[in-house]
């Protein structure tokens, strides 16, 4: 079988699947259905002010497993619906930043930079209709690079990392992580330390559990439902209630602008903005592809380097970036869109995630099985079926169908979104506190795991209030395992040597990157915040 | 001679019946709670699952499963063993839980065969020492040639008594293995394709790939052939003592009625004896076919288990 017949065979697990209802005498199969639900649900979490594509990704994820079961059938249509949030809550952020100045999601923040003035200029409709298209250009650009790169890398990550490779790339991920995200470098670790801790309680290769106390609760280690959703949402709803607490209540009153003149999108307009859509594609399709590097330092580059092309050739009466320049809307929708797509090629090659919502896509294929991210994803037997690689390109298509909703339909829904922003937060607050704890029951049917969770969202909630970010605690808390037992099998496999770690160039190099990383961000930031 | 044959239909129907009664009366007071002591969507956790599935369609019974995962089975037995023992809560282990795996941790394992009333396996291992085609080893001795040569070999294995049964290989061939602990069998297999390990422990799951051409069984661990290679020898055949011999097997907390063991006991045993359910039909393609051990007989099978475990740990000391 050759990679023409995968592709075959991954286009045929999405449209030919199992039917979920006939349109006009065409089956439309469950993977499709389920992409277009969560196309829906991403696009209106996105534009919702409080709400954002991981949480709605982590919500659904346990409540989509019960429902559709631990077997490999399951993966497409879950991996689907994730897929179609990641995808909808992506463009959807842009909605409440250009109404009403308040960024649905934290990376389009710069997009209110230029959306807000122009919706005040009553220009609303085009600037929506601009961020959409931008969008949609620069998460197509970045599923293409993933499509090319990701199988590519994991051959090459195959032929040259042995174990004690494996290892040192894998620190070499934690120290970026703890580096890069947040703004200190001292609190990632201590954030990554933290979610390490958490990994080993009851694990380990002993009979006997350790850090258990001798407890039968903990003996069994954390689940990860617990840990996951407890310190990224429950963590942040504590601290939104809080907020909402300690604020005086706000002026509730919404603004309406009258809108007028020319509210399309010309094709002389798409030649305008397509060197901005351009660079920041392939800026954030780059920052994608780092594992740690997230969208919001993609939209913040896409966005600077467009200014600076701004400034060189515009005409002396346009208006200046941060004054409601179109420009600066597509610099940096499209730079935090196309970052999405490439966030996968380190969890398709690797099964290393870069962000919250690859986490959940890790989170999917380890708990339902059949398909284990990394390396042997993308590898073809002499004979038989690589099952993983037709859901590779299963994944692959998927992809690609909401992105063909996205061109299609998405600039309509996404212009009927504006009503979100209408939700109250106190009424929107208690709804997600429920299904989250709904969520976490539903697939751990036993009482501590509320306990546990209530608990990491009480450290999500401290991490937040002293500035940590909580994500490298996530993603430490799903790699530790592996860190683990990658290191342990590199020290068996190499007959004992202590020093697996520094005998092999590549292994060393990256060590020594490692370290490089944290001092270089650590002096970094501190500059910065002088 | 037709009153004797009446009487004795008469007779054989009396005890048939009385049987069938007796184990039609014993019933699950409420849901049954089914610990699996496997990964979710793994072929063991499959097996489990279907089977959960046969109980309830057959019988009415409203099986609960529930993967309490972890310590090759440990984790499933201390919770197990304190769970009601009316028959409302069960569990799927393997034999080897409450053999090598309980034995080798002493005082810290937390349980004792005591703690248990064991009901039926449904199939064992078909264990063999597999390893990738393209090695160019055909058998046994190809590797230890190729160990003796100077070759460093890695060797998957996937719970402390595999280890040390690959342990005992390499000291009777006289060659040096660097063991290397993976989780489960498709750890094993992950390893291979990956080029991490030379060779390693494989329970059935290489079965399909041996079949086709791209691994290659070079020793049995268990006591019998291979079915997919019978050509490869058995761990006797080249003078070792012990073999990875196991089964995957269901248990309930100590004092469970003889009524109750028996009815769930043959109530599992007629779901995997019977090819035309989905479990059946599962167990005979992943795992070579059923093999159900229960009673006395299943009895004796945990006392070796255990017996034999202490000089396994003595002899590769």
């Amino acid at each position: 079988m050759g990679v023409f017949d995968y592709i075959q065979l991954g286009l045929e697990a999405v449209f030919l699947g199992p039917e979920f209802f006939s349109l006009l005498g065409i089956p439309i199969s469950i993977t499709l259905a389920m992409v277009f639900f969560g196309f829906l649900t991403g696009i209106a979490v996105g534009s919702t002010p409080g709400l954002a594509g991981p949480m709605a990704m982590a919500i659904a994820l346990p409540i989509l497993i019960s429902v559709f079961g631990f077997h490999p059938d399951a993966l497409l249509p879950i991996f689907g619906f994730l897929i179609g949030i990641m995808k909808g809550a992506t463009v959807g952020g842009a909605v409440p930043a250009i109404l009403f100045n308040t960024p649905g999601t934290p990376d389009a923040y710069m997009t209110t930079l230029d959306g807000y003035p122009l919706a005040q200029k009553g220009k609303a409709k085009k600037a929506l209709k601009l961020a959409h298209f931008s969008s949609v250009s620069g998460d197509t650009f970045s599923d293409v690079v993933l499509i090319i790169c990701a199988p590519f890398l994991a051959i090459l990550v195959e032929r040259y990392l042995d174990l004690p490779e494996k290892t040192s790339l894998l620190i070499l991920s934690f120290a970026f992580i703890a580096a890069v995200i947040g703004n200190s470098v001292g609190k990632g670790l201590i954030s990554m330390g933290l979610g390490l801790l958490a990994a080993y309680v009851g694990t380990g290769e002993d009979i006997y559990p350790r850090l258990s106390f001798g407890t039968q609760e903990l003996a069994r280690g954390f689940p990860v439902v617990t840990a996951v959703l407890g310190v990224l949402i429950l963590g942040e709803i504590f601290k939104s209630i809080e907020d909402l607490w300690r604020e005086k209540k706000q002026n509730g009153q919404i603004n309406v602008i009258e809108q007028s003149g020319d509210q399309n999108l010309h094709w002389a307009d798409i030649k305008r903005y397509a060197p901005y859509i351009g660079r920041s594609a392939v800026i954030g399709t780059v920052i994608g592809a780092l594992p740690g590097v997230g969208s919001t330092l993609a939209a913040t580059l896409g966005y600077t380097a467009g200014r600076r092309q701004y400034q060189k050739n515009k005409n002396a009466n346009d208006p200046n970036f941060g004054e409601g320049a179109p420009e600066g809307i597509a610099a940096t929708e499209a730079a935090n869109s196309s970052v999405s797509g490439a966030n996968l090629i380190p969890v398709l090659s690797l099964g290393i995630p870069g962000n919250a919502a690859a986490v959940f896509l890790i989170l999917a294929a380890e708990s339902i099985g059949g398909f284990n991210p990394g390396p042997g994803v993308f590898k073809i037997p002499s004979s038989g079926v690589n099952t993983e690689l037709v859901i590779a390109f299963g994944i692959f298509t998927t992809m690609f169908f909401a992105n063909a909703l996205n061109w299609t339909i998405g600039g309509y829904i996404m212009r009927s979104m504006g009503v979100m922003i209408r939700i109250p937060k106190h009424i929107l607050l208690p709804i997600v506190l429920l299904l989250t704890l709904t969520a976490i029951y539903v697939e751990q049917t036993r009482m501590e795991a509320m306990w546990f969770a209530i608990g990491f969202g009480v450290l999500g909630y401290l991490m937040r209030r002293i500035g940590m970010s909580p994500l490298p605690f996530v993603i430490a808390f799903i790699l530790g395992g592996r860190l683990e037992d990658t290191a342990r099998q590199a020290f068996q496999a190499t007959g004992g040597d202590y020093f697996f770690l520094f005998t092999s160039p590549v292994s060393f190099i990256f060590m020594l990157l490692a370290l490089a990383v944290i001092v270089y961000t650590a002096r970094h930031k501190k500059v910065q915040s002088e | 001679m037709k009153k004797l044959l009446i009487a004795g239909v008469c007779a054989f129907g009396l005890v048939a019946g009385s049987a069938v009664s007796a184990m039609a009366e014993w019933a699950p007071s409420g849901p049954m709670k089914m610990m699996i002591a496997f990964k979710a969507g793994g072929g063991a956790d499959t097996q489990a699952r279907m089977i959960a599935e046969a109980l309830e369609e057959r019988h009415g019974w409203k099986v609960i499963p529930e993967n309490v995962t972890g310590k090759g089975g440990a984790n499933l037995a201390r919770a197990l063993k304190n769970e009601p023992n009316n028959g409302s809560a069960f569990g799927i282990a393997i034999t080897d839980t409450f053999g090598y795996g309980m034995v080798s941790a002493g005082d810290k394992a937390g349980f004792t065969q005591a703690d248990f009333t064991p009901l039926t396996t449904t199939a064992g291992f078909q264990m063999g020492v597999v390893a990738l085609t393209s090695k160019g080893w055909n058998s046994w001795d190809d590797l230890v040639a190729a160990a003796k040569g100077g070759q460093e070999i890695r060797f998957g294995a996937m719970s402390p008594k595999l280890a040390d049964l690959a342990y005992l290989l390499g000291q009777n061939a006289g060659i040096d293995l660097n063991i290397v602990m993976v989780k489960g069998g498709k750890g094993v297999m992950n390893g291979l394709n990956a080029g991490d390990l030379d060779i390693g422990w494989g329970a059935g799951i290489q079965a399909k790939a041996v079949k086709a051409g791209d691994m290659v069984n070079l020793v049995s661990g268990i006591s019998s052939k291979l079915v997919v290679s019978p050509d490869a020898p058995t761990m006797g055949e080249l003078g070792i003592d012990f073999n990875s011999d196991g089964y995957f097997l269901f248990t309930a907390p100590a004092g469970l009625s003889q009524e109750a063991r028996d009815a769930i006991a043959s109530a599992i045993g007629d779901i995997v004896n019977d090819p035309s359910t989905k479990a059946g039909g599962f167990i005979a393609k992943a795992f070579g076919g059923p093999v159900t051990i229960s009673g006395a007989e299943l009895d004796k099978v945990m006392a070796d288990a255990e017996s034999s475990a202490g000089a396994l740990m003595a002899a590769s000391e």
